[in-house]
């Protein structure tokens, strides 16, 4: 836990400080607890290692973890306030856990839990000797070597989310966890997060680092539940040092997966593993997803990525064609990244069309060409563009209705279910929060949207008018996309 | 296939068997029971693959084989038939057709193929232990095991085989229950592993009181032949955390009460305990025990037992649901309560080699 990059002489001072420390907690401890007990379960404990967040108290045996856990930590957190006035959460190890844990039996062992579960990536790693070593642990863990954080371009979209994922992978603060990162496709959320598992394995090359998809994972619980070995499946994960999940809307609708999901995140956020999840939306937008899991998915920090400004996107295309060895006009640059806006991945495809055909054909690469060439690309690129305007259009032609009834505080069944059907369809095509959805629709609030969402779902249940017009408004919009 | 068997042995048997299976399966197979059918009889089969239970029923069979069909369908259809005798035939395509009396049913099952087979035990370790202790064991520890699944190794019953005792533990980190039974076996047998909660209630079924209990153990897995039954199960693997540690040593006090009445008192006074708190204090004095509760919005309860005390004045606040758990499975007449003060855990013993540690709980007054 103590930090290699300081000095020995620091080292030294840190460890006088934490004996003092704990002789104080110690103290007041001796307070709360009554003499036997406080023998029993503190008197050969050590504070391991302290700050503002946790206290590390190492424990002799898992019996005192799991005892001193269930009755002692009101008393613990007290103590550390109350004695050295130290405002932190209390973590208790078992001392020398990490020697019992990770000799290569056990690892062999895990490899081979691993293997008959089906796979499941948990490497641990022996030293970083080699640098294809280190290659191959990462192909193992199915981490591209190229998603590191000195290749990922920080711009204003994507610089919070940036800070924060460096600072969980330097360690620096452990209160970001679980960290949930969100964003559309295509803008680095899982660049992001194979940065920080790259940096944690390459701090500590033994570290166990779960790096998977909520689908692999659903697949993988799937398939212990049918081998019948849930044991060695929840022991793979419970016992990670970190936990790191792309994708995590793939669970919505995935009840018993979900259920599952929800222990071994508890059981991982109660021993303090570092989780970090990804969503292409925020957590309460993931439908029919189990409500707590959402209230924990946001009980850490959330960050947002969004699509890259001007100048990052122009700086995104100049390290890619450094990266390539391609030279292009600036022009021909600059043009790209005005065409092409709403995804990182999108661009990058433009790039590799631009510059291979500057590659193969002499003739010089002028802005026409260009165009030509990312038409496709470039009509792809407008689709998410329906708006809020061309739906309440579409709605209001279909019903005859006046656009201005939209956004009108009227509320005849006439009006107002059309105008339900046109949030219903917002909600469906566009990608706005259904706050904004509200506001468009004449400053109503979000419930009204919800409400009306499930209302157009249910009609459509039981009305074959309704669905076929909801289908038809929903088709034609489509095509405009 | 076909047999014919008295209705409430059919039932009897199936009855045995489907407690393992769960409603939400995700193999069809494991919904259904196997049936197999032969001269001696029935023997019918379920499994969750982690737990597996296996019966007879007598019958008669005038063609012998074998298929699986929905037990819990067919436990309802058996249960609700009008005569007491019933005919079942299963054709080749595994559709069982059951008469009796006036109604007919047909029921659509699966290869018995498919099922999965129970493990078997060859060359595994065997240990002979008379039921009545085993189940006696078992009804004293298994309130206390942990439902908390983040501690899969506290999910079970630790059964240890160790310097000729039989050992079974449960604890769940607020209290721990533990009983000792001296037994034979070689030495060559000492051995401890966890027994999952699941087989454990399924031996609180099927154990009896009289007769032995034969369990073989093999790596992972542990099997136990109650007469004509088996159970056979996984072990939770890990190690189970060296419990002994938790026992107080030496108690300051020791009272001696009537089991039966401080279980009555308890539930009378916890009545009034609040959920907030959800607590009783026991307050020692010169020859008696005040059991108390209070919840501030509601009222208190207050009722005195007279015992034999001379030491020290002191209160101690328990869970009630906690302290009676074993009051209510325990037997004996007098149950010892030792104690140290309160912020210790309390011991509860028996004559019998049973112990009981219980955490107390804060007063805040």
């Amino acid at each position: 836990m103590s930090n290699d990059i300081e000095g020995g002489d620091t080292n030294d001072r840190n460890g006088k400080k934490l004996a003092r420390d704990w002789d104080l907690v110690k103290a007041k401890l001796s307070e709360y607890i009554s003499g036997d007990a406080f023998s029993r379960w503190f008197k050969n404990a050590e504070l391991v290692d302290s700050d503002e967040q946790e206290g590390v108290v190492s424990v002799q045996s898992d019996m005192h973890q799991i005892w001193i856990e269930t009755n002692y930590m009101d008393e613990l957190r007290a103590a550390f306030a109350e004695g050295a006035g130290v405002h932190c959460a209390p973590k208790i190890v078992v001392k020398g856990e990490e020697v019992q844990i990770e000799p290569e039996e056990e690892s062999k062992q895990a490899a081979r839990q691993a293997r008959s579960t089906g796979s499941v990536r948990v490497v641990t790693p022996e030293a970083v000797g080699k640098k294809t070593a280190f290659a191959r642990k990462l192909k193992r863990l199915g981490i591209n070597p190229e998603f590191d954080f000195e290749s990922f371009v920080v711009g204003d979209n994507s610089q919070f989310a940036h800070a924060a994922c460096s600072a969980v992978a330097y360690q620096e603060g452990r209160s970001f966890n679980p960290l949930f990162i969100h964003g559309r496709a295509g803008l680095g959320k899982t660049h992001l997060m194979s940065a920080v598992a790259q940096q944690l394995l390459a701090n500590d090359p033994k570290a166990k680092v779960v790096f998977l998809t909520a689908e692999h994972f659903a697949n993988e619980f799937i398939e212990a539940v049918r081998k019948g070995n849930l044991d060695a499946f929840r022991k793979a994960y419970r016992y990670a040092d970190a936990m790191l999940i792309d994708d995590i809307q793939f669970l919505a609708g995935k009840e018993r997966t979900q259920d599952e999901f929800f222990h071994t995140f508890n059981a991982l956020l109660n021993s303090q593993t570092q989780v970090i999840l990804t969503c292409d939306c925020p957590a309460p937008e993931i439908q029919t997803l189990d409500p707590r899991l959402i209230s924990r998915f946001e009980s850490g920090l959330t960050v947002e990525l969004q699509p890259p400004g001007f100048e990052t996107r122009v700086a995104i295309l100049r390290r890619k064609m450094e990266q390539w060895k391609v030279d292009l006009d600036n022009s021909v640059v600059v043009h790209i990244a005005n065409q092409i806006k709403s995804n990182v991945r999108r661009l990058e495809g433009a790039l590799t069309r631009v510059a291979s055909y500057s590659f193969l054909s002499p003739e010089k690469m002028s802005i026409e060409k260009v165009d030509e060439l990312l038409g496709d690309l470039v009509r792809d690129e407008n689709t998410n563009s329906v708006t809020v305007e061309q739906i309440q259009k579409a709605v209001a032609d279909y019903y005859g209705l006046n656009l201005s009834d939209m956004s009108s505080r009227r509320r005849p069944a006439s009006i107002a279910f059309p105008r339900q059907i046109a949030m219903f369809l917002t909600r469906k095509i566009t990608k706005l929060s259904l706050v904004d959805i509200g506001e468009s629709f004449g400053k109503r609030d979000h419930g009204t949207v919800i409400h009306a969402c499930k209302k157009v779902k249910s009609e459509m249940g039981t009305d074959s008018e309704v669905r076929g017009a909801v289908e038809k408004l929903n088709a034609a919009l489509e095509r405009k996309n | 296939m076909k047999f014919r068997i008295a209705k409430e042995a059919f039932l009897d048997g199936l009855q045995q068997v489907q407690h393992v299976v769960s409603s939400r399966t995700t193999l069809p197979i494991l919904s259904n029971v196997l049936i197999e059918a032969n001269e001696d009889g029935l023997r019918l089969t379920t499994t969750d693959l982690d737990v597996g239970v296996s019966g007879t029923a007598k019958a008669e069979v005038s063609k012998s084989g074998a298929t699986t069909l929905p037990v819990k369908r067919l436990v309802n259809i058996i249960r609700e038939l009008p005569s007491a005798e019933i005919e079942v035939s299963v054709d080749g395509k595994n559709v069982a057709s059951i008469k009796s009396g006036p109604s007919f049913f047909k029921i659509i099952g699966l290869p018995d193929a498919e099922f999965p087979p129970l493990a078997s035990f060859e060359d595994a370790k065997e240990y002979k232990i008379p039921q009545a202790i085993f189940r006696n064991g078992l009804k004293k520890t298994s309130y206390a095991i942990s439902t908390d699944e983040t501690r899969y190794v506290l999910n079970g019953i630790f059964t240890s085989f160790n310097e000729g005792k039989l050992t079974l533990v449960a604890t769940d980190g607020r209290r721990l229950a533990m009983v000792d039974h001296e037994l034979e076996f070689p030495s060559s047998h000492e051995v401890d592993f966890i027994v999952p909660t699941k087989a454990v209630q399924e031996l609180q079924r099927l154990l009896g009181t009289e007769g032995d209990l034969i369990l073989k153990l093999s790596d992972n897995q542990v099997c136990f032949e109650i007469g004509s039954s088996i159970i056979v199960s996984k072990l939770i693997e890990g190690n189970y955390p060296n419990y002994r540690q938790v026992i107080p040593g030496e108690s300051k006090e020791r009272l001696t009460l009537s089991r039966e009445q401080l279980l009555e008192t308890t539930r009378r006074v916890s009545l009034l305990s609040s959920e907030k708190s959800n607590s009783v204090k026991l307050t020692f004095g010169h020859n008696q025990v005040d059991v108390m509760a209070n919840s501030p919005d509601i009222g208190e309860a207050n009722e005195t037992l007279d015992v034999k005390y001379e030491g020290k004045e002191f209160s101690i606040a328990f869970n009630p649901e906690f302290l009676m758990a074993p009051l209510k499975n325990l037997e004996e007449d007098e149950i010892h309560l030792d104690l140290i003060d309160e912020m210790s855990p309390g011991v509860l013993r028996t004559e019998d080699a049973f112990l009981y540690v219980l955490m107390p709980m804060r007063v805040t007054s």
